[in-house]
């Protein structure tokens, strides 16, 4: 059965953010790449194993130095009025429901990873998203919540001083500025992994806003790579299950 | 076309669009955007400035020392030759009351501030150092600053190198001219004999090997800046 499954708002601003976290990633790997280090000088630094290592170029964007900092520095604004209006959006228009954690998700993650791990037979019964699914997407605006503030930490040191000393300082507030790029480029690799192993059929969904229920994960008992292509059972009967 | 094919067609493109992108500089058209948001970046960081918005260090930070790098654009590191061009003097001029030429002495006359700041490098890099030497404002306050006046040059015998400030960010109290490093005279390799110096900008903009203080009414760029590196340069 055909549902409408995204608002325009929620894709358009999905999509701005793909191209809006992309260049931050990457424009910030081309700054970082200038020291790729965190010491300051005349000291050493505890958490970085990869010290005076490049990142690949192939990574980076920007070209050089003063390149990847016009295109940080112009862009921080869209991803960040991009997330605010996402927000903003998802809070007056009510689908925080479908995101928001709830109790008893943590116990439905779990059953998630059983599903996941073959320990559980049948795909957990899920609303439109999954517990797990709510966890990383709740995250992700929690992230870059925070990369926005390590961000203007780093950004105006000077001016922001109260801030980036609260961090820290300077020196380690770039760190937990890289830790939190870390940790949202994960979350992205595991979620782009995710759609095209459990659910490539939610692509659509993202574009035109169409979703086929029948091919949900749910109906699909959908692990990575199992049951891809399987027809769901069709919903009446899918409650007989779990 | 169908709408499937056009959209995976579209997916296609961009993907190619994005791995082409892939350590490259960008579209060239967009060189107009990003320099547009430049100069609303600007606004920003000029609107935020307050000369009440310290550096701090903590104590727990050691001093970079030697560790900290030397940085200049001549071939060898430049060093005031008294024989050829007479004794160092700074000279203050352009939109003041008095022009001021300074010899060595009687900047060390002014009031003496010693600040151990971090030193901010548009690489990413940070060093703690302490500095000594007269603060800009008193110079600029000796000197009768003319109100049109709302941009310093600060230009060098480094070969030609210079950077331009707004004057709000010379005159903050920890924009010093600088002829002391931990308690020592300033080295050659550091800008001797008197270099700019202050945290509120990038190191960049902090001209070494100081020979030339202009007030003007307008900015002038700078080596870096006309290079493709962010005029303003603010912390």
């Amino acid at each position: 059965m055909k549902v409408h499954r995204h608002h325009w708002f929620v894709r358009l601003t999905h999509w701005v953010n793909v191209i809006a976290l992309t260049v931050m990633v990457t424009s910030g790997l081309q700054i970082f790449n200038a020291y790729p280090q965190f010491n300051r000088r005349g000291e050493s630094f505890c958490c970085y194993p990869f010290a005076g290592h490049d990142i690949p170029r192939w990574a980076t964007f920007g070209g050089w130095l003063a390149g990847g900092r016009h295109w940080h520095f112009a862009m921080m604004w869209v991803l960040a009025i991009n997330g605010v209006a996402y927000l903003v959006f998802l809070f007056f228009h009510g689908e925080w429901r479908d995101l928001a954690p709830r109790r008893g998700d943590v116990r439905d993650a779990w059953e998630m990873m059983k599903f996941y791990l073959f320990v559980r037979k049948h795909h957990p019964h899920q609303g439109k998203h999954n517990a797990l699914q709510k966890f990383t997407y709740s995250a992700l605006p929690v992230l870059g919540a925070l990369a926005i503030v390590t961000g203007l930490a780093i950004w105006k040191p000077v001016t922001l001083a109260p801030l980036t000393n609260a961090l820290g300082g300077y020196a380690l507030a770039r760190y937990w500025h890289f830790l939190i790029m870390v940790a949202l480029v994960a979350l992205s690799v595991m979620h782009i992994f995710m759609v095209f192993a459990v659910d490539p059929y939610s692509i659509r969904s993202i574009v035109t806003g169409a979703y086929n229920s029948e091919r949900s994960p749910e109906l699909r008992d959908a692990r990575p790579f199992y049951h891809l292509f399987t027809r769901g059972q069709t919903t009446e009967d899918s409650d007989a299950s779990a | 076309m169908h709408r499937r094919d056009f959209l995976w067609a579209g997916s296609g493109i961009s993907m190619s669009w994005l791995l082409a992108a892939c350590g490259s500089r960008g579209p060239k058209e967009a060189e107009r955007v990003l320099s547009y948001a430049t100069r609303k970046n600007e606004g920003v960081e000029r609107a935020l400035f307050r000369h009440t918005s310290m550096d701090e260090t903590s104590a727990k930070w050691r001093n970079a020392g030697a560790a900290l790098p030397s940085y200049f654009i001549a071939k060898t590191v430049p060093v005031w030759d008294t024989a050829a061009r007479g004794p160092w003097t700074l000279e203050v001029t352009g939109l003041v009351r008095t022009p001021l030429r300074l010899t060595l002495e009687t900047l060390q006359r002014l009031p003496r501030v010693t600040q151990r700041v971090n030193h901010y490098c548009v690489e990413g890099w940070t060093a703690v150092e302490s500095w000594t030497g007269c603060r800009f404002s008193d110079i600029a306050h000796a000197a009768g600053v003319a109100p049109e006046a709302a941009f310093v040059d600060f230009q060098s015998f480094d070969d030609g190198y210079h950077e331009s400030w707004d004057i709000e960010s010379a005159m903050h109290p920890q924009t010093l001219v600088a002829y002391g490093l931990d308690g020592a005279p300033l080295a050659p390799a550091h800008g001797a004999p008197a270099r700019v110096y202050s945290p509120v900008k990038l190191g960049y903009k902090n001209t070494k090997y100081l020979t030339r203080i202009a007030f003007l009414p307008k900015a002038n760029g700078g080596y870096w800046s006309d290079r493709g590196y962010e005029w303003y340069g603010g912390t």
